[in-house]
């Protein structure tokens, strides 16, 4: 069985306790962000069954005629989802997709550090404003990823994370533009390690990366803290999902390994092992209580209200937002 | 005569053949996205579609609609607007820099290598290109921690700086990270063509011209220098050329305005999906080295004529 899906999402655990089950064995390839996935499905990338994408990727794939639909009768624990999370606009009915974890894009921080510079990381200013970042410069980096940095951006001015309004967008990018010079690098691969070793001091990031790095510098037994938060103007959110690739060779172990999944205690695993936030309701009982304290996975109502999942952006704004980009990335 | 000629196409085919297929047709491919419109979820917008009527494949295009599928605007987009040309600028830089530092640092271990003991010379050549047993992204991060502030590198460097009074300076996530890595990785590449052309050179000819009274400098810029310039030049190209496209070392160790033009170009395939702006940028790419290594022959002809 082949699984094409985001680095640090499914626990080796998990895959080899699925193996165990199927007597097959799971070829794991993986990608760091939707983007870099789509643009090698799109360029004809063959030869996997179930693919892991972000929410807002499923609508292309599914344009594209990359999808399988769902065999429901395959899957008698698609019950178990959190209705929350079940049937979204972008896959009405889950024709496609079953959700299997959703993560927050929000601030790592080393606390110590920030504790000592009195500098609150609740808001998303630690990120975007040059006063604070004065205190911080080479120490934060951001995600190199268009559709997040943006929406954080849009987010910290005021706006939905989704906003398709071309003057919204220029504020966002002002805003960006002003803080760059402040930022060590748009990293999306090593910020992890770079947090732990106390490298940097702050990285806008994915929840489950930062409750990894959190984990990594406890297993370290480094002298400082590393935590994450929620930011009161809120955040974007992601929820990822399993599809069936149209062409996959092995369809039904595709939907024995997503079954084997939606399972509360196997879907339990994805938040105990990589600390992402979990749209399987059968899974509570199985997570960690000190885990289900922790408001990116487990936000209540009030966080919920704050919390925007990412949407697929219509061409235009979306050819607006990578031209913002390619600017923001070129300019000195 | 005519079996000595089925030998040259049997010899020169495959290589003829390779570079066709995949060289010469990738690139008439990727000239051709240049003129057209990125397609909505990545990819080109399609020339041709299936008719839900038919069930046919048909051409959309035609001589009415084409401005809907051809276009300039990609070159347009990179003639107006100056940050492309200064990123060019940049990465010409980048790599001109990565060539030259390689090319002082590398001509005389080149040098002391070919003058070593015949025995010892196999050994040093192979410690050269030893670096290149271990993958070279996992080179790549061991500069990250090496650079990274708290390794005991930027440590060591950073309190000799304290002692004379000048601030920590950042060396991860910097240009100056970017051109150490650059030359490191690409280093090999200039040893071994200068080792292979110095190692050839006639000894006769230094004593000769020490018999006729030439020092040291003069041995060296007048003999050595001169008959070791096809090495300089392959290496050269060696070092210029990848360095030039390189994405993966300012993405990794390279600051928030490290990026190169390679960066750029991949940018446009993986990231925004604008495959014909990528095109663009990489014709533009081809272009700039094709006339630079033009230049470089036109001016290695006026030097030879000069000799002569």
């Amino acid at each position: 069985m082949h699984l094409f899906n985001w680095n640090n999402a499914v626990s080796s655990d998990t895959i080899k306790r699925f193996e165990a089950e199927c007597k097959c064995k799971v070829q794991e390839t993986y990608y760091g962000s939707m983007e870099e996935a789509l643009a090698k499905l799109t360029a004809g990338a063959k030869g996997f069954d179930v693919i892991g994408p972000s929410n807002y990727g499923i609508p292309p794939l599914a344009k594209l005629g990359l999808l399988q639909p769902l065999d429901k009768a395959k899957l008698p624990n698609i019950r178990n989802l959190n209705p929350a999370f079940a049937n979204t606009p972008l896959d009405p009915n889950n024709q496609y997709s079953a959700p299997y974890d959703f993560t927050v894009t929000l601030v790592g921080y080393n606390a110590d550090k920030l504790k000592s510079l009195g500098i609150d990381p609740t808001s998303w200013a630690v990120v975007f404003d040059p006063k604070l970042l004065a205190k911080l410069k080479g120490k934060v980096t951001v995600l190199d990823d268009p559709r997040e940095v943006i929406a954080a951006a849009l987010r910290y001015n005021g706006f939905s994370a989704n906003s398709q309004k071309p003057e919204e967008l220029k504020k966002a990018v002002a805003t960006i533009k002003a803080a760059k010079p402040y930022w060590a690098a748009f990293n999306s691969q090593s910020y992890i390690k770079e947090l732990t070793l106390g490298n940097i001091w702050v990285a806008l990031g994915y929840s489950n990366d930062l409750f990894q790095a959190r984990q990594d510098a406890i297993k370290a037994k480094r002298a400082f803290r590393i935590d994450y938060t929620l930011q009161k103007e809120g955040n974007g959110m992601t929820a990822d999902s399993f599809v069936i690739h149209k062409n996959a060779p092995r369809p039904d172990l595709a939907h024995q390994f997503i079954n084997f999944m939606l399972d509360g205690k196997n879907a339990a695993g994805i938040t105990n092992n990589v600390g992402a936030g979990n749209p399987n309701a059968a899974a509570k009982p199985f997570i960690d209580k000190a885990l289900l304290a922790v408001p990116a996975i487990n936000p209540d109502a009030e966080q919920v209200k704050q919390l925007e999942q990412l949407t697929d952006l219509n061409a235009a704004t979306r050819r607006a937002w990578n031209r913002a980009w390619t600017d923001i990335k070129v300019g000195g | 005569m005519r079996n000595n000629r089925l030998a040259k196409w049997l010899i020169s085919g495959p290589p003829l053949l390779y570079l066709l297929l995949f060289f010469a047709i990738p690139s008439a491919i990727m000239a051709f996205a240049a003129f057209r419109f990125p397609g909505d979820y990545g990819g080109l917008l399609p020339l041709m579609d299936v008719n839900p009527d038919t069930g046919k494949t048909e051409l959309l295009i035609n001589a009415a609609n084409f401005r809907e599928f051809l276009t300039l605007e990609n070159f347009a987009r990179f003639f107006q607007e100056p940050v492309f040309f200064e990123l060019f600028i940049k990465s010409f830089w980048y790599a001109g820099l990565t060539t030259v530092i390689c090319l002082v640092l590398a001509y005389p271990l080149a040098w002391l290598i070919a003058r070593s003991p015949k025995k010892h010379r196999d050994l040093l050549v192979l410690l050269v290109i030893l670096p290149f047993w271990s993958n070279f992204l996992i080179r790549v991060y061991s500069w990250m921690i090496i650079l990274g502030p708290q390794g005991y590198f930027a440590r060591s460097i950073n309190a000799v700086l304290g002692v004379i009074g000048v601030g920590p300076v950042q060396l991860l996530f910097s240009h100056f990270a970017v051109i150490l890595v650059l030359v490191y990785v690409h280093l090999p590449f200039m040893v071994l063509p200068l080792y292979a052309n110095l190692e050839k050179h006639d000894m006769n000819l230094l004593d000769a011209a020490q018999d006729l009274g030439a020092n040291a400098w003069q041995r060296f810029w007048r003999i050595t220098w001169p008959l070791s310039l096809p090495g300089v030049w392959a290496g050269a190209a060696l070092v210029f050329i990848p360095a030039l496209g390189m994405f993966a070392v300012p993405d990794l160790v390279g600051g928030t305005d490290g990026i190169m033009i390679g960066n750029l170009i991949k940018q446009q395939f993986l990231d925004s999906r604008d495959w014909p702006f990528g095109s663009v940028l990489s014709i533009m790419l081809t272009l700039a080295v094709l006339m630079l290594a033009g230049l470089a022959t036109l001016i290695g002809r006026g030097g030879k004529r000069n000799a002569l």
